[in-house]
């Protein structure tokens, strides 16, 4: 989707939507400026940038950083091997997922996130609560894309590996995986981003960890231009994750 | 012709299936055979059990009475003499150009310079040299039918089966790898049994056509091509050929219309049934 | 399970062993179920692993009767006061709250979400933004909903908006982008106006991606308002859920969650038949 914005004909609506966005922030500057919006409910961009500096240097935002994306990878490590492993299970058994596979739709639709306070009992507030509700809250998907790639290959490629007589391993390896790998791609990385959404949303939550504590112990101390600085941080630290892991599929899946 | 001879022999299939209608014999005691190096064409109006035939001979499809044989064995299951290429797109979308023809050499478990060596003399055979670092998804429809025919001749099959390989692609696509395969067959001496539907396309390739009858898909009537060899696509101009399309075509008009007036009554009955 | 292995190998007949595939599957449902529950009790019943945290199913179906059956709130509906489980009257807040934002989410990111597909312009000027946005956590503009909506329902309903808005904004635009250009020349070619070519072509075409927008949204909606809720709120579902665990009530917990679970699967099921009617 990105590569078709950086098309050169492109350039004048991007630059108009920039300029669009620098606007507002200027505009919601004047505003507050002189004083016809309350300072105590939105402070002016200019603060909320000179907190940037503040909030890095004295809110350990780097260390807090890596603990956010220590988090994730575990979960996300955990998801792709016991997601696609339970896609692959539920494919080889056909009874199991006739008899289990809306068992997980229904499990992808529920808010499996507010089984938080649950985690909290079972590891306390610890990095497990978060890593686990990481995990637990984006496993279905993966579970159903893994599954919706195996079974969706289509009959032609199966019947063209028949014809060459491949033993049921080759045919497994040499077709049904490749063919399925776009989808489980696509499968694990939805996994990801759902896990990095929870993951902060958590540490909100339950004020422990990463970035997300940062965000609500801000807000405890009414500090709101520091606030203000640390969902931007937190909104780009996701931007940039949603972009790394868009990319990482399109170079994975070559020729689609 | 003796059936000695004979590479494929086809003998007596019959194959019936089980639908909600009742019991719908698609196949009905079709028999033939195939010398080494000939150009069989089966033509026959959309379902005639055209495409059943093709699964039952590439042994993709079991449970029906008859015999399938290639040099006197008995085909059970894909047999390794027999090279498919299907109607739909069938390229290896995640395989590159080289990499989808060498999958038979790689299966064989030849080595790897060896496979590609190979495999590019197969690629310039279908005429895609330069393309061999490509994917499926950069090339046009017929580049990658391309693809699929080279794949396929890269195993070297003693017997060539093709099922309407060329359906999905406009006309004059169509004739230009009409030439392709009218050359590749004359320098292999490959011997091909080809299922369509498509007139032009058989006159133009076959040494024999074998024209099936609509539902239950039996044999109608089977016509020699007394066209010279080596042919181009230009043989279509010719007189022989159009007299060859007239006579096939009065065969096959007869039943195409059963076909349709079948489809309307299907359709109307269905209709009933909803109300 | 491994009994279940060797029958499914693929391309079973639909019998086996004269039992109907409906009936195996029937049976491996009630096996898998019960083997669950089994080892739930045993769990629950050893105090082995997590004791206090497995409680025994006896005490959690005790809870749910509670929950769901026991009154204990005189409710003042209109004129008349019924007496009912308190739980009913924090449901119905959390449903208010959410049906909230996904009105006022819904039908404003549907308004983005058309101009947007409509306009090539904006698309490439402003969709990205909300394209890159829509994967970030929402749960973290909640301290500034609070500041702006206050610590009631507002800040919950905001929550709900917010979430919502960005899948159905973005779900709206590529439908309409999706829409098959040749209808678009039969609507012209009959010469339809604007309204007529919104109302008879593009919306019922765009109908499969609006729903499947909805269906996100809403799923997006109940977490947010219910994460809310379980952070700063003194009522509603999410409530209910953060006091159970401050009060260590876990069979209330898990009645609660169940619950919560049964109705948003429905509520997402109710929506996704909308998409095949």
């Amino acid at each position: 989707m990105s590569a078709q914005w950086l098309r050169r004909n492109d350039v004048i609506p991007v630059l108009f939507g920039i300029a669009c966005l620098l606007a507002f922030f200027v505009l919601i500057e004047i505003l507050v400026a002189s004083g016809k919006i309350n300072p105590f409910i939105v402070p002016k961009p200019s603060e909320i940038v000179t907190s940037f500096g503040r909030i890095i240097a004295d809110e350990n935002v780097l260390s807090r950083f890596f603990v956010t994306c220590g988090e994730a990878l575990a979960a996300s490590l955990m998801l792709a091997v016991t997601g696609i492993g339970l896609g692959v299970l539920l494919h080889r058994l056909r009874l199991l997922r006739l008899a289990t596979e809306t068992w997980v739709a229904a499990m992808a639709s529920a808010p499996l996130v507010l089984m938080y306070p649950l985690f909290l009992v079972l590891f306390g507030r610890s990095v497990w609560t978060v890593i686990m509700i990481g995990f637990v809250a984006a496993l279905p998907p993966v579970v159903l894309k893994t599954l919706e790639g195996l079974s969706g290959t289509r009959a032609v490629l199966i019947n063209v590996g028949r014809s060459f007589n491949l033993t049921p391993s080759q045919l497994y390896w040499k077709i049904l995986f490749p063919s399925a790998l776009p989808t489980i791609f696509v499968g694990v990385r939805l996994g990801m981003i759902f896990a990095l959404i929870n993951i902060v949303g958590v540490e909100f939550l339950i004020n422990f960890g990463g970035l997300g504590q940062l965000v609500n112990e801000l807000s405890e101390r009414y500090d709101l231009p520091g606030t203000f600085a640390a969902i931007c941080f937190v909104i780009l630290v996701s931007v940039v994750f949603f972009m790394a892991t868009e990319r990482i599929e399109r170079w994975l899946r070559p020729g689609t | 012709m003796a059936s000695a001879d004979s590479i494929l022999v086809v003998e007596d299939i019959v194959k019936r299936f089980e639908t909600p209608d009742g019991v719908l014999t698609a196949v009905d005691h079709v028999s033939f055979d195939v010398a080494p190096g000939e150009f069989l064409a089966v033509i026959g109006p959309s379902g005639c059990g055209k495409s059943t035939l093709f699964n039952v001979i590439g042994g993709l499809l079991d449970g029906y009475d008859g015999r399938v044989s290639v040099a006197g064995e008995t085909v059970s299951g894909p047999h390794p003499s027999i090279g498919m290429i299907f109607q739909e797109e069938s390229t290896f979308p995640w395989r590159t150009v080289i990499d989808n023809v060498a999958f038979p050499l790689e299966i064989a478990g030849m080595g790897k310079s060896e496979r590609y060596d190979k495999a590019r003399h197969f690629v310039g055979l279908v005429g895609l040299d330069g393309f061999e670092r490509r994917y499926p998804s950069e090339l046009s429809g017929g580049m990658r039918q391309r693809v699929s025919m080279a794949r396929t001749l890269a195993s070297e099959p003693k017997i060539l089966l093709m099922d309407e390989p060329f359906a999905a692609l406009d006309e004059q696509t169509r004739l230009l790898l009409g030439d392709k395969v009218l050359q590749i067959q004359q320098d292999l001496k490959q011997t091909t049994l080809l299922i369509t539907h498509n007139l032009t396309e058989a006159v133009q390739l076959s040494d024999r056509i074998l024209v099936m009858t609509y539902r239950p898909g039996k044999t109608k009537r089977i016509v020699d091509i007394k066209l010279p060899r080596p042919r181009t696509s230009e043989i279509v101009g010719s007189d022989a050929f159009g007299h060859y399309v007239a006579q096939i075509w009065n065969d096959l008009r007869e039943e195409a219309s059963k076909g349709l007036k079948d489809d309307e009554q299907r359709v109307a009955r269905a209709g009933a049934v909803r109300k | 399970m491994a009994a279940a292995g060797h029958m499914t190998a693929s391309g079973a007949p639909a019998r086996t062993g004269g039992m109907t595939l409906r009936r195996q599957v029937l049976l491996l449902r009630i096996a898998l179920l019960a083997g669950l529950l089994g080892i739930w009790e045993a769990a629950a019943a050893s105090g082995l692993l997590f004791r206090d945290v497995v409680p025994s199913l006896l005490t959690i179906g005790r809870s749910l009767f509670e929950l769901l059956a026991v009154p204990d709130f005189q409710w003042e509906v209109g004129i008349t006061t019924l007496w009912v489980p308190d739980f009913y009257r924090h449901l119905w807040i959390t449903m208010a709250e959410v049906g909230a934002g996904m009105t006022i989410g819904g039908f404003s990111g549907l308004a983005v979400g058309l101009a947007l597909g409509a306009n090539p312009f904006l698309s490439k000027a402003f969709e990205r933004f909300l394209y890159y946005l829509g994967p970030t956590p929402k749960i973290i503009f909640f301290p500034l909903m609070i500041m702006w909506f206050g610590v009631g329902p507002g800040s919950k309903v905001a929550m709900g908006t917010i979430s919502c808005f960005f899948p159905i904004v973005l779900s709206a635009a590529a439908g309409m982008r999706q829409i098959e250009s040749v209808l678009i020349r039969v609507g012209r070619s009959f010469r339809l106006n604007t309204w007529q070519m919104v109302t008879k072509i593009y919306l019922p075409a765009m109908r499969q991606p609006i729903v499947n927008g909805v269906r996100l949204g809403l799923g997006v909606a109940v977490i947010g308002t219910l994460l809310a809720e379980t952070k700063l709120s003194n009522r509603g579902v999410g409530f209910l859920i953060i006091d159970a665990y401050n009060t260590f009530d876990m069979p209330r917990m898990y009645s609660l969650l169940i619950v919560l679970f049964v109705v948003a699967i429905g509520a997402n099921a109710l929506v996704g038949r909308a998409s095949r009617g």
